[in-house]
């Protein structure tokens, strides 16, 4: 019971902290970077005419262009400026302590920190997609719309794990790790056609992406827009990934937890001993 | 009754660099100082005692636990770091309730709970300020107000008095004097020996990751009472000084330093100071300035350091 009332106390205090001016202007890049591109791409690029080969790739390249971008960028970066330093921060600004002594205190940051990281950068997500789709308009906006949400969730939930774990295991040069992270794993790793690529939170949100687009079903499968996406088709069913990234994030979460609850810092200069 | 705190041969080891030495130590609930130079060791045994470390070698108890990871006997104290670690955007109100919440209060009585601790060490008039505005002097007052809120048995403070004028040392001096009256334990880290006598009659005396000696001042005074203890005496006649003080026997050791100072070693410190006095006042000799190192704490932990290694 104490835990849940201490990450719900740090939950309640990050979140009240976070309406700074570099918190809030940061928050508005994010949220709005990705509309801005679309919007200037709408100026500057004139849309096909229906029915033109144009307008058949473009039913993939917007829904693509828009998951790129919010469930991947948009989400990824907001979820790694708070998530990955969430422990660091604190060491670094020697107030790990007055928390480190409280019962259950280091497991209520980190987890009041990760819900902080994963609430604070959906609304960012959920907003960018819905203006990006808006301003797109594609042939079928609330399905897209739908999609995006469901994927900027699952991106926020399981990127925030990633990272939350990442500021644990990596208490000096955290950032720079998370950065080295994302580019090796989730941009190179993932595009490997291999077994290697299941292991990327990447690999399970495209499934998803491609299987709640329907474009794993007869009539566009088959379509030339729709080989590079082939990686993605497989046998398991949307349960099944959804399952795989679920467990992976609270897997992470745990693992985090259970790190941090061995690891000791001292007060004196708050490095790890 | 559970005793305060149960050392049990305990060791600290940074890597190859150790920061406690095999400490082995029981004490009864109280108040005690913890004196010790820089680096003596202080904070890793308070580190130790609040469970952020454990020991390599050893056991710790403290209030019957073990205090690492343990939320039963974290509930049960109170800490004061010695680093300042305060949120520059927040104000003591919602830091010492976060705090509070933490602690496993609910969010109105921990509000109220803060407000209360705040009233204590004088913060009521400035605690909707944000941090940043806060002095010094303020600031260790916050501190204070979150490490007593919850009304912890035992408090552990490590160094409370950095940085504090004196009208500020003096109004947390009387803020742990109650404490100590209300029949709260507390262990407080220094290194300046005035600071803890003002609160506390016992002391740890810890120097190079070791517990030299513990008790009283006089327990202190009685295991120095054998040592000699050094002094410098500054006189227009050096050689003429140190002759007189070597015949009268008042002085083991007697030597001119580089400076041209007396720098003698003496059992009998007191008796040396009377007849400085004495001769000063028949015109027998000028002294202009006495100095003793031992009255220092560095002086009485090299003294008690030498004492713990057979020197003496």
């Amino acid at each position: 019971m104490n835990a849940i009332r201490g990450v719900s106390a740090v939950f309640r205090f990050e979140w009240k902290r976070s309406f700074s001016v570099p918190r809030m202007v940061w928050w508005f890049l994010l949220t709005s970077f990705p509309p801005a591109l679309f919007g200037m791409i709408r100026l500057l690029i004139d849309r096909p005419s229906a029915g033109s080969s144009g307008a058949d790739a473009m039913e993939f390249t917007i829904p693509i262009g828009v998951t790129i971008l919010c469930p991947g960028v948009v989400c990824i970066m907001g979820v790694f400026l708070w998530a990955t330093p969430a422990i660091t921060s604190e060491l670094q600004g020697q107030s790990w302590v007055y928390l480190a002594v409280r019962p259950h205190g280091a497991t209520s940051v980190l987890l009041g920190k990760y819900l902080v990281a994963a609430t604070w950068t959906l609304p960012a997500g959920l907003i960018a997609s819905a203006l990006s789709v808006l301003i797109l308009a594609p042939e079928d906006p609330g399905r897209l719309v739908w999609v995006q949400w469901r994927l900027v969730l699952l991106s926020c939930l399981s990127y925030a794990a990633v990272f939350t774990l990442i500021g644990v295991v990596f208490t000096r040069r955290t950032l720079a790790v998370g950065i080295c992270y994302v580019i090796f794993v989730e941009v190179f790793l993932s595009m490997i056609p291999a077994v290697v690529n299941s292991f990327t939170i990447q690999f399970r949100l495209r499934c998803l992406f491609v299987r709640w687009m329907g474009w794993n079903e007869p009539g566009f499968s088959d379509m030339p827009m729709a080989q590079p996406f082939q990686a993605y088709f497989g046998n398991e069913s949307d349960w099944w990934h959804l399952g795989m990234l679920l467990g992976t994030t609270a897997a992470l979460l745990v693992a985090a937890t259970l790190i941090l609850g061995r690891r000791q810092f001292t007060t004196s200069a708050e490095t790890d001993a | 009754m559970t005793p305060l705190i149960e050392l049990n041969s305990i060791t600290r080891l940074y890597g190859t660099v150790i920061g406690v030495n095999d400490i082995t130590l029981t004490l009864p609930p109280g108040a005690y100082g913890l004196l010790g130079p820089n680096g003596a060791g202080k904070s890793t045994l308070l580190n130790l005692m609040t469970g952020q470390l454990s020991p390599t070698l050893g056991t710790v108890q403290v209030l019957g636990h073990a205090p690492r990871n343990n939320p039963k006997y974290l509930s049960r104290i109170g800490y004061l770091p010695a680093s300042e670690g305060l949120y520059s955007n927040v104000s003591a109100i919602d830091w010492v309730s976060y705090l509070v919440e933490l602690q496993g209060f609910g969010r109105r009585g921990a509000r109220t709970i803060a407000s209360e601790s705040l009233e204590r060490v004088g913060m009521t008039e400035h605690m909707h300020r944000n941090i940043a505005e806060y002095s010094r002097g303020m600031r260790q007052r916050t501190r204070l107000a979150q490490a007593i809120a919850h009304r912890p048995e035992f408090l552990i403070l490590d160094e409370p008095f950095n940085g504090l004028d004196p009208i500020a040392r003096h109004q947390m001096t009387e803020l742990l004097r109650r404490w100590i009256e209300e029949g709260h334990s507390l262990i407080l880290a220094s290194h300046v020996l005035h600071e803890i006598e003002s609160i506390t009659r016992s002391f740890l005396l810890v120097c190079g990751g070791r517990l030299l000696a513990s008790g009283s001042i006089e327990d202190i005074d009685e295991l120095l009472a054998d040592v000699p203890s050094e002094m410098r005496i500054r006189t227009g006649t050096p050689h003429e000084l140190a002759s007189v003080l070597m015949q009268e026997e008042l002085v083991d050791r007697a030597e001119i330093g580089e400076d041209g100072a007396v720098v003698v070693a003496t059992r009998t410190a007191v008796r040396v100071y009377q007849f400085l006095t004495d001769s000063a006042a028949a015109g027998r000799f000028e002294v202009t300035e006495i100095h003793s190192s031992d009255e220092s704490l560095q002086g009485v932990f090299d003294s008690l350091m030498k004492l713990h290694r057979g020197e003496l």
